[in-house]
């Protein structure tokens, strides 16, 4: 499956400026796993630890929390995974 | 009921098809605690200060920094050193006389949250930190008061409106402790995102529209794009989930 990842703001450093990456895979997971191999700056942008979102990480799939268990929802050819970055400034 | 002065005062608002007089009268039976008197909270405190809400109390344990006067818009030159809620209610009660506002110079805690909050209507967040706003979202959920979250980070910010016990909380997505940092940010990100949470409280006391629940928005100043995303409830979630009521 062929899927938009939506790049946030901050990190954007690790992926040339792109807003806007293509990955393939058919689930969240595997969709990163390939946004990874594409811009390996991700890896540490996105992940704690292999399989575990780093806290202030959230993913958004067609404009709906995929929280909980955000890799292993399953996705379709032409979904948008948005990746936000929380904030908590005042 | 009005007076003729409130009449003249509010008259724009009253316009408003939606709001009207007994929209105005509402917003003066209401109180509201503002969590927070920097960035965020300034443009709060000055708009809801301005739409005539009865009883503003904002709680803040800092004093003005020159670092602050960036965005705190409520905080002048002459401020630096002053407790901020000092600030803050000396240009608020300058801005709408009319308007009684409580300053509470007290930080934040699990122990103190309930009576800070008490006798309230709506609780805004304008903090500066995670695990202060997650302070203030339990107890909103267990005081069923309504929660009006705010942030902010460089040009960007989100907002979020909590109804506790119908919609999905701040803490629904909850994943661990996220570090805390010096964040960067330009004034006119929280003024965004604080016209927005005013608005939501505005729009809750008078109770017209369709709030921000269930949604998350995000601001992105550089692109001046608004983005929308659906938050789902929780049932697990320790704060508003079946397991919070078992405790």
């Amino acid at each position: 499956m062929a899927v938009k990842v939506h790049i946030h703001t901050t990190h954007r450093q690790f992926t040339n400026g792109l807003e806007l990456v293509g990955a393939e895979g058919n689930t969240v997971g595997e969709c990163l796993s390939h946004l990874i191999k594409q811009f390996p700056g991700m890896d540490k942008a996105l992940f704690a630890k292999k399989d575990k979102l780093l806290n202030n990480v959230e993913v958004y799939l067609n404009h709906t929390s995929a929280y909980p268990d955000e890799l292993l929802k399953p996705v379709k050819d032409g979904d948008d995974i948005h990746l936000v970055v929380m904030l908590t400034g005042g | 009921m009005l007076t003729p002065s409130e009449r003249e005062r509010y008259d724009r608002q009253i316009l408003i098809r939606e709001f009207g007089q007994e929209g105005q009268g509402k917003l003066k039976r209401s109180r509201v605690v503002i969590a927070g008197a920097g960035g965020l909270g300034s443009p709060i405190a000055l708009y809801l200060t301005a739409a005539g809400i009865g009883m503003i109390r904002v709680v803040d344990h800092d004093r003005v920094a020159l670092s602050n006067l960036n965005r705190q818009v409520l905080h002048w030159e002459e401020d630096v050193g002053r407790k901020k809620v000092d600030s803050a209610r000396a240009k608020l009660r300058n801005l709408n006389s009319m308007v009684e506002i409580q300053a509470i110079a007290e930080t934040i805690t699990e122990q103190n949250v309930s009576e800070l909050v008490d006798g309230c209507d709506a609780i805004v967040d304008a903090m500066d930190n995670l695990p202060t706003r997650y302070v203030l979202n339990r107890c909103a959920i267990e005081k069923k008061i309504p929660f009006f979250h705010g942030a902010v980070n460089g040009f960007e910010g989100r907002a979020m409106t909590v109804l506790p016990g119908e919609t999905a909380c701040l803490r629904c997505m909850y994943r661990g402790l996220v570090p805390q940092e010096k964040f960067p940010v330009i004034g006119v990100a929280p003024a965004v995102i604080g016209s927005i949470q005013a608005t939501e409280v505005i729009k809750y006391l008078v109770g017209i529209g369709k709030l921000l629940t269930n949604r998350l928005l995000i601001y992105d100043g550089l692109k001046v794009t608004f983005s929308e995303f659906r938050l789902n409830k929780n049932p697990n979630c320790d704060h508003c989930g079946s397991s919070a009521e078992k405790e």
